[in-house]
């Protein structure tokens, strides 16, 4: 057997399989979500940064003198007045020493750049990446990087209300609203637009945070991996356990097939789809078992039924031959040898009889004839053997034509008949009634003889089953009412017989009329 | 010697009867279980042979029964030759068994052995004095030379040889070399003494006056 072909490796490699990519779709989803969560934390603190540095700014921003501070305009008049991004020359940024301490070079993860309009830096943190702040115009390729700094739009809406032009006029965004984060390399960046056109970004170095990602992701590999590793130990384990009955049912079968037929499976959980399968096998193999004992019966009964015959035969001629004899006891010699061989003819012509009904060779002829007829025939024929046993025969007989074998159904109504006056009580009854009952022939014979214990009343049509366990008479092999079943049953009806212990037992026979 | 047969088949009883008598043997036969119970149980038999399958009681249970009352060394003729049915019958209390179809010598042979197994004895040779008796063939020699005897007249000497040192009544030998059809006249017993004790000596078979037969 090859590997793959096993049932079990199947399964496991299937389940192996499912598990993997449950747990690969597990992993990867609590990544995501821890990725994304910690980015949000990062933003989060970008934003705040930049709410400090964009008021420190604020503050701090030397004024030119044609251009309102911003954040603060002195007239109505700065939208209109809002200088041409190249025109104001480049300034600097003065931060206050409260808000640079978040951006010194003792603090590694946080930086900013403050560009003008014209894309001159106006001012950087000392910690900030060396890269030159224009890599965003001459770079488009950079990394996650936007191919150009992004607009501020006015607002439209704060805080769920829309901006009206006062507003803008009031300066109350003049901070301006941080913008989107992207990432490039180890560095996340806020790109802000400031309202005043300056740009300003806020970063931060974000390599302890990825560190900590990877560290997560191959904690999430090496407990998925755990996992797997259980889940197919596991999974072999429920995979043997449910291959087991299995392989006891094979075992069980094995142990049949060569020969014994008394094993049985060991039904453990009936309840279970293979419980049920091997109470099915079990009562497979019981009745199996009891074919072939029936079988071996019949061949043992068949050579015990032999026997007797052939001791006469041989006790007879060897006591004949033993020493002379006169003719007269010769001739008895010779008579009990064609007894015992006339018996030994009877028996097998039953026997093959029965051989060609249950092999299905027996052909039955198919003719419409009168089965009254028939049955008045065979009570005319056995009246000798019924006036000798002082036995009266009654009949209650319709006329009735019937489709079959005249012959073999002749047959049975004699056998049915003689049985009946054969343990008869003297004196007693035979009644013999004919009718159609449900578009059925129903014949009944019925006598006043013993009748049959319940317990062999099942029997009485087994072959070599006799009644009184033991030989009534030559030639009586208990063979009799197995053949009149095997004859009724091919012409499709049926045979049934009941019994009152002590006053007679009554054979029915139920046949189709055509 | 008296031997009983139980048999059902009234064509193997006649001629197995036949066959025994012809051997020198008395014997009764019953032909269903009943009446073989019955007599097993009211004759001392030297042997009983018994078929398994009968009418009315089975072997069996006739062996079962008579084992409660009877030592009878006792034949099965079993149609049946399997194993546990040969167990059975041993272990009911049958001495020995013959499966059917069989050969007459061979039931003769093992009649004669459970004869002489419940005499005690272990060969076919009985020796007296001068006289040997071969139970197998059934003859007699008086110094060595065969004597010629009538199977009533060794049945007589073979009865009383098997039971050598015991008085042997009148009744039992007219039980056990008699079956139940003979009319047993008084004097025929007398006859066949005296005709043993011409052809083997006078002193062979001791009178016991009052009480039987003996040899010594």
């Amino acid at each position: 057997m090859k590997i793959f072909n096993s049932i079990k490796w199947r399964l496991q490699l299937w389940y192996g399989l499912i598990l993997v990519v449950v747990l690969a779709g597990f992993g990867f989803t609590a990544y995501q979500l821890e990725y994304g969560r910690q980015m949000r934390r990062i933003d989060g603190e970008l934003h705040l940064r930049f709410g400090m540095l964009a008021n420190a700014l604020h503050e701090s921003m030397p004024r030119p003198p044609n251009r309102p501070r911003f954040g603060s305009p002195p007239d109505n008049q700065w939208p209109e007045d809002r200088p041409p991004r190249h025109n104001p020359p480049p300034q600097k940024f003065v931060l206050p020493d409260w808000a640079a301490r978040f951006f010194d070079a003792t603090n590694r993860y946080g930086y900013y750049y403050v560009i003008s309009r014209d894309e001159h830096e106006l001012d950087r943190s000392t910690n900030a990446p060396v890269e030159d702040h224009d890599r965003f115009a001459r770079n488009p390729n950079y990394i996650n990087a936007p191919p150009t700094l992004p607009r501020n739009e006015p607002p439209v809406e704060y805080n769920g209300e829309p901006v009206t032009d006062a507003d803008l006029k009031n300066q109350r965004f003049a901070a301006g609203q941080p913008g989107s984060a992207w990432q490039r390399g180890d560095f996340r960046e806020i790109v802000t637009d400031l309202p005043s056109g300056e740009w300003v970004v806020i970063g931060k170095n974000i390599t302890p945070e990825l560190m900590e990602l990877h560290r997560i992701g191959l904690e999430l590999t090496l407990i998925g991996g755990i996992i797997l590793l259980l889940g197919l130990a596991g999974g072999g384990w429920l995979v043997s356990r449910a291959i087991k009955p299995i392989n006891e049912i094979s075992a069980t079968a094995v142990k049949i097939s060569a020969g014994d037929l008394s094993q049985r499976i060991n039904v453990a959980e009936a309840e279970s789809e293979l419980g049920q399968l091997a109470a099915v096998l079990n009562s497979t193999f019981a009745r199996l078992e009891t074919a072939f004992a029936q079988q071996k019966q019949f061949a043992s009964d068949a050579a015990h039924e032999l026997r007797t015959p052939v001791t006469v035969m041989l006790t007879q001629t060897q006591t004949a031959l033993n020493r002379e004899r006169d003719a007269e006891s010769y001739k008895q010699t010779v008579e009990a040898c064609q007894r015992a061989a006339q018996r030994m003819r009877r028996l097998i012509e039953s026997l093959l009889e029965l051989a060609r009904f249950d092999a299905g060779q027996e052909v039955l002829k198919r003719m419409h004839f009168d089965f009254s007829k028939t049955l008045s025939d065979s009570i005319e024929m056995v009246q000798a053997l019924a006036d000798e046993r002082n036995v009266k025969i009654i009949s209650e007989i319709s006329p009735l034509e019937i489709t079959g074998d005249a012959e073999r159904l002749a047959q049975v109504v004699t056998n049915l008949l003689t049985n009946a006056l054969q343990y008869n009580r003297p004196g007693g009854e035979v009644c013999v009634k004919l009718n159609v009952q449900n578009g059925l022939a129903v014949l009944e014979v019925a006598d006043t003889g013993q009748g049959i214990a319940p317990e062999n009343l099942a029997r009485v049509f087994e072959r070599f089953y006799r009644a009184d366990s033991s030989r009534t008479g030559a030639g009586n092999a208990g063979l009799g009412l197995s053949i009149c079943q095997a004859i009724i049953e091919a012409h499709g009806g049926s045979i049934a017989v009941t019994s009152q212990p002590g006053s007679g037992t009554t054979f029915t026979v139920r046949l189709p009329v055509a | 010697m008296r031997i009983l047969i139980i048999e059902d088949e009234p064509d193997l009883l006649a001629s197995l009867a036949q066959a025994l008598r012809e051997e020198g043997y008395a014997v009764d036969t019953a032909d269903n279980g009943n009446d073989g119970l019955f007599n097993a149980e009211g004759t001392d038999y030297d042997a009983i042979v018994l078929d398994v399958m009968l009418p009315g009681l089975d072997g069996w249970e006739i062996l079962k029964r008579l084992r409660k009352t009877k030592k009878s060394p006792v034949l099965m003729l079993t149609a049946r030759d399997q194993t546990r049915d040969r167990v059975k019958g041993l272990d009911t209390g049958a001495d020995d068994y013959v499966v059917k179809p069989f050969d007459l010598e061979e039931v003769f042979a093992r009649l004669r052995a459970i004869i002489r197994r419940s005499a005690n004895k272990t060969t076919n040779l009985i020796e007296i004095g001068d006289v040997k008796i071969d139970t197998a063939a059934r003859n007699i020699f008086l110094k060595d030379k065969a004597v010629e005897i009538t199977a009533r007249e060794y049945a007589l000497v073979e009865f009383l040889a098997l039971h050598r040192g015991e008085v042997v009544t009148r009744t039992q030998l007219y039980e056990h070399l008699f079956d139940e059809n003979e009319s047993s006249l008084s004097n025929l017993l007398d006859v066949h003494v005296s005709n043993v004790r011409k052809k083997l000596g006078a002193e062979f078979i001791a009178t016991r006056r009052g009480h039987g037969y003996c040899i010594e």
